[in-house]
């Protein structure tokens, strides 16, 4: 067994890329990334590059200039369009002639799906280390969902740079325009876009970020590589994750209403039931935005956004994605904890469930 | 009576418009009272609901999915008697989510607010949302045509409480459960009378939480009584199909009492009471006293339909609580007595009543030249049998007295043997016999004093004094009937002669009418 879990500050060498990835996707586990190509490159970069340096923002130096990266855009046009593989680092580049400061690190914004690779990526070939911190500690849907705009760190000026050699630079006073800036300009890029943003200092970081999240994804990654037995992987995924299960059962409904969805996100609100096999043979029912955004267990609500909920499919202990959920399905229904600042009111207010049209108390707030 | 300002029932609330119109998904308990209605457009509203509220879900609190889940749960926490949504919002799940709290869900399909503003009222003001209900009831009452159809109304009306229609231990119709007490619970008893006698008993078993009820369920059941009275009176009018059905039950309850022939005429053999005949009005309970009808003449075995028609009226008209049967050669009725502590004084306090009954229908039997048989009061289907028997007995003498006169078996005796005697071909003999006497202008008075003469055992005394005649005109009859051939001193012929002069005697006594 060659498993080497990550501490606090070490290396990332081209063979736990494919542990990143897949802690990445259980961080974002609604949404499916194709095998993208941008693993088997990030694989080749590293090899060809040599380890990237995994760096905690306390071990570093609080003065350290760096910037968040990220895949803005659809997971789809990524895959139809492909990069072309300097966007990330151009974008970067650019961020620097705009803020006239070199970078000495970068950062994801969202470590979870494709967006935990790109930093990566860029960091094997801007040769800067990488810090062990990110905005979200998994994804959300707007570019200001951070813990670092909690804290009082504008996003802006951010960059972004397309396939196609474009590059849009975004600078506004309100945060929260500049996401729905960003929607169209990344639609007329192809629907996908290299983003550098935040820029920032490690010793803000330190305050504004959540620290270990990088560490954890390749962690939580080499666990679900490891494990095909569902019991022993929610055990162990409960160690690393503090993630319990709410219950298995079958899925009996898939239902799709048109119902109100809400304002912020677009996504078509869909639930899908499930029948609790033993316990209490409650009756789960999970709404589905882009992603899990609540459990009720007859219906009380028992989590909700911004816990993260995910399906292990029983039979081949391995996660469900929400595309291939069929009626009939044996599924564990996993909730793991946010990372604490989410829970705070004005974190609760950004992504807990009313942000998703679920006007309830959040059940860890009660 | 109920208390004015008790608080309506959910299932009082469904039969009346806008709920009478919703779909009830899941409706645990309907005797859960309501206390007030809430209009909840949010979860925060549904969260300060009142236990026993109805919330009628509107806006973003009925948006389907997880909001009818959640709001389900809150109902559940909170307690509440039912939820209503609309009918978009709806989805199997929820239904079975529902089922799972155990709590009522009633789908609508008319806007919220207009049925939660029509339900308010209707909570505040129970009583008059009871009056439309039963003046609802009434009218569905009034378009019924069969006992089982207003049995029906009641049941669903009153529903989860059982209703029965009972007559003595009997149930005649509606559900058994209704006339079973209920541990603490009461009994509510509403009895039909039919031409002031009592004919059957409307009966709901109230559990013990809806005693309060008690005087609701009481004034639906009294609603109840005229259409059931209308139903039973109409069937009972319902003449040829009727007639012939009555043959029928009355032809297998007389099966029923014969079929176990084994235990013997003695021992009435026990037979349980066909439901069915609790329907047709008939009771069999108690002791049963059977009267016979038949015409006057024995003609050739089943009487007219024209005939049955008459005497069907004029039982109508004065007996209209007893049944009436056409079985062979006459007709059937009995008098029920209930089984009371002494039957000894039931019976007696009965045949007062025969006695009364009969006096009434004997005028309308003389004109239609009818003669009646009572029998005696016996108990059961078995008791009944015996008891139409004996009476069938009893008219045959009865014939003997002429038109409208009434014979009591227990009267009658072994004289009863004599009003099967085959008279006519008797007569024929003593026209080859007694050709002289037959011949003479006199012979009906010689034949009545020499009968009379054998009657009293040869006392001429007794024979003058119940003919009415000088003991002299006896003596000298007899001599001029033996001149005339009927001699009967010679004891071996005094039997058959004895028989003739009877024989002889009725038919003239019938001829004469």
């Amino acid at each position: 067994m060659t498993t080497r879990y990550v501490g606090a500050a070490t290396t990332i060498r081209a063979e736990d890329v494919p542990a990143l990835y897949e802690g990445a996707k259980f961080y974002s586990p609604a949404v499916s990334p194709e095998k993208t190509t941008l693993l088997s490159w990030t694989t080749s970069l590293l090899e060809r590059n040599g380890p990237v340096t995994l760096v905690r923002p306390d071990a570093i130096a609080p003065e350290t200039r760096c910037a968040a990266i990220c895949v803005i855009g659809s997971g789809a046009a990524l895959a139809d369009l492909p990069p072309s593989g300097d966007e990330f680092a151009l974008a970067v580049r650019e961020l620097e002639r705009l803020t006239r400061r070199r970078f000495e690190a970068v950062y994801p914004l969202a470590a979870a799906t494709v967006s935990a690779l790109a930093p990566l990526a860029a960091a094997a070939q801007l040769d800067l280390p990488l810090i062990d911190a990110d905005g979200m500690g998994r994804t959300f849907a707007l570019i200001h969902h951070t813990a670092m705009h909690l804290a009082g760190v504008s996003p802006t000026p951010l960059v972004i740079r397309g396939v196609t050699g474009e590059n849009v630079a975004i600078s506004t006073p309100g945060p929260a325009r500049a996401d729905t800036l960003l929607r169209s300009n990344v639609d007329v890029m192809g629907g996908w876009a290299a983003l550098a943003a935040y820029p920032t200092t490690t010793g803000e970081l330190r305050r504004a970020a959540l620290t270990g999240t990088v560490s954890r994804l390749i962690n939580v990654g080499r666990l679900l590589l490891e494990s095909g037995d569902p019991d022993v992987l929610v055990a162990r995924l409960a160690a690393v994750t503090g993630c319990r299960r709410i219950g298995r059962g079958r899925i009996v409904e898939l239902e799709h209403l048109s119902r109100p969805a809400d304002v912020t996100i677009p996504a078509h609100p869909s639930s899908v039931v499930i029948d609790e096999i033993g316990g209490q043979g409650r009756l789960l029912r999970l709404e589905l935005r882009s992603e899990v955004v609540a459990v009720f267990a007859d219906g009380a609500l028992a989590a909700a956004a911004p816990d993260l909920i995910c399906l292990v499919d029983v039979l081949h202990g391995e996660l469900s994605t929400l595309d291939s959920l069929e009626p009939g399905d044996l599924v564990d229904v996993l909730v793991m904890p946010a990372d604490a600042v989410w829970y705070s009111a004005e974190g609760l207010a950004m992504v807990g469930p009313a942000s998703h049209g679920i006007p309830l108390p959040h059940p860890r707030r009660r | 009576m109920r208390p004015p300002l008790a608080p309506l029932e959910l299932g009082e609330l469904l039969r009346v418009e806008p709920l009478a119109l919703a779909t009830a998904v899941h409706l645990p308990d309907p005797a859960r009272p309501v206390h007030e209605v809430v209009l909840a457009q949010t979860f925060d509203r549904l969260h300060r609901a009142a236990p026993h509220s109805l919330v009628v879900l509107h806006d973003e609190a009925a948006t389907g999915g997880w909001a009818l889940a959640a709001a389900l749960h809150a109902g559940w926490e909170r307690n509440v008697s039912a939820v209503v949504v609309p009918e978009a919002a709806m989805s199997s799940s929820s239904a079975v989510l529902a089922d799972r709290l155990g709590i009522a869900l009633l789908v609508i399909s008319d806007e919220p607010v207009d049925v939660a503003l029509t339900l308010a009222g209707q909570v505040s003001a129970p009583q008059a949302a009871r009056a439309l209900r039963v003046a609802l009831c009434a009218e569905r009452l009034a378009g019924q045509s069969s006992i089982r159809g207003v049995l029906g109304v009641l049941n669903s009306e009153l529903a989860p409480l059982p209703v029965a229609l009972v007559t003595g231990e009997t149930v005649v119709a509606g559900r058994a459960a209704g006339a079973e007490e209920k541990p603490d619970g009461a009994t509510v008893r509403v009895e039909i009378n039919a031409a002031g006698r009592p004919w059957a008993e409307l009966v709901a078993a109230l559990p013990a939480k809806s005693t309060a009820a008690a005087g609701h369920v009481e004034s639906v059941l009294r609603l109840a009584r005229l259409p059931l009275l209308a139903v039973w009176a109409q069937t009972r009018m319902n003449s040829s199909a009727q007639a012939a059905q009555e043959q029928a039950a009355f032809g297998l309850l007389r099966r029923l009492a014969t079929e176990p022939a084994g235990t013997g005429q003695a021992l009435l053999p026990e037979v349980d009471v066909p439901s069915w005949t609790g329907e047709l009005g008939w009771r069999v309970e108690g002791r049963n006293r059977a009267v016979w009808i038949s015409p006057l003449q024995d003609g050739d075995g089943v009487p007219a339909d024209e005939l049955t028609q008459l005497v069907r009226a004029a039982w109508q008209r004065h007996r209209p609580d007893w049944p009436l049967v056409a079985d062979s050669d006459g007709w059937i009725s009995w008098q029920n007595i209930p089984d009371s502590e002494d039957a000894a004084d039931g019976d007696a306090s009965g045949a007062v009543a025969m006695r009364r009954a009969l006096g009434s229908v004997s005028r309308a039997a003389e004109s239609h030249a009818l003669v009646l048989g009572v029998g005696g009061a016996h108990a059961g289907v078995a008791g009944l049998m015996r008891s139409v028997t004996e009476a069938r007995l009893a008219a045959h003498v009865a014939r003997d007295t002429g038109p409208g006169s009434v014979q009591w078996f227990d009267q009658v005796g072994a004289r009863a043997a004599l009003a099967w005697l085959p008279r006519r071909q008797i007569a024929e003999v003593a026209d080859l016999c007694l050709t002289d006497l037959m011949g003479a202008r006199d012979r009906e008075a010689l034949v009545d004093t020499v009968l009379a003469v054998l009657d009293c055992g040869g006392s001429l005394s007794q024979a003058s004094a119940r003919l009415g005649v000088h003991r002299n005109t006896v003596l000298a009859r007899i001599a001029r009937a033996k001149e005339l051939g009927l001699v009967f001193d010679d004891p071996s012929w005094r039997l058959a002669l004895h028989v003739l002069c009877y024989s002889l005697s009725s038919l003239w006594v019938s001829g004469r009418s």
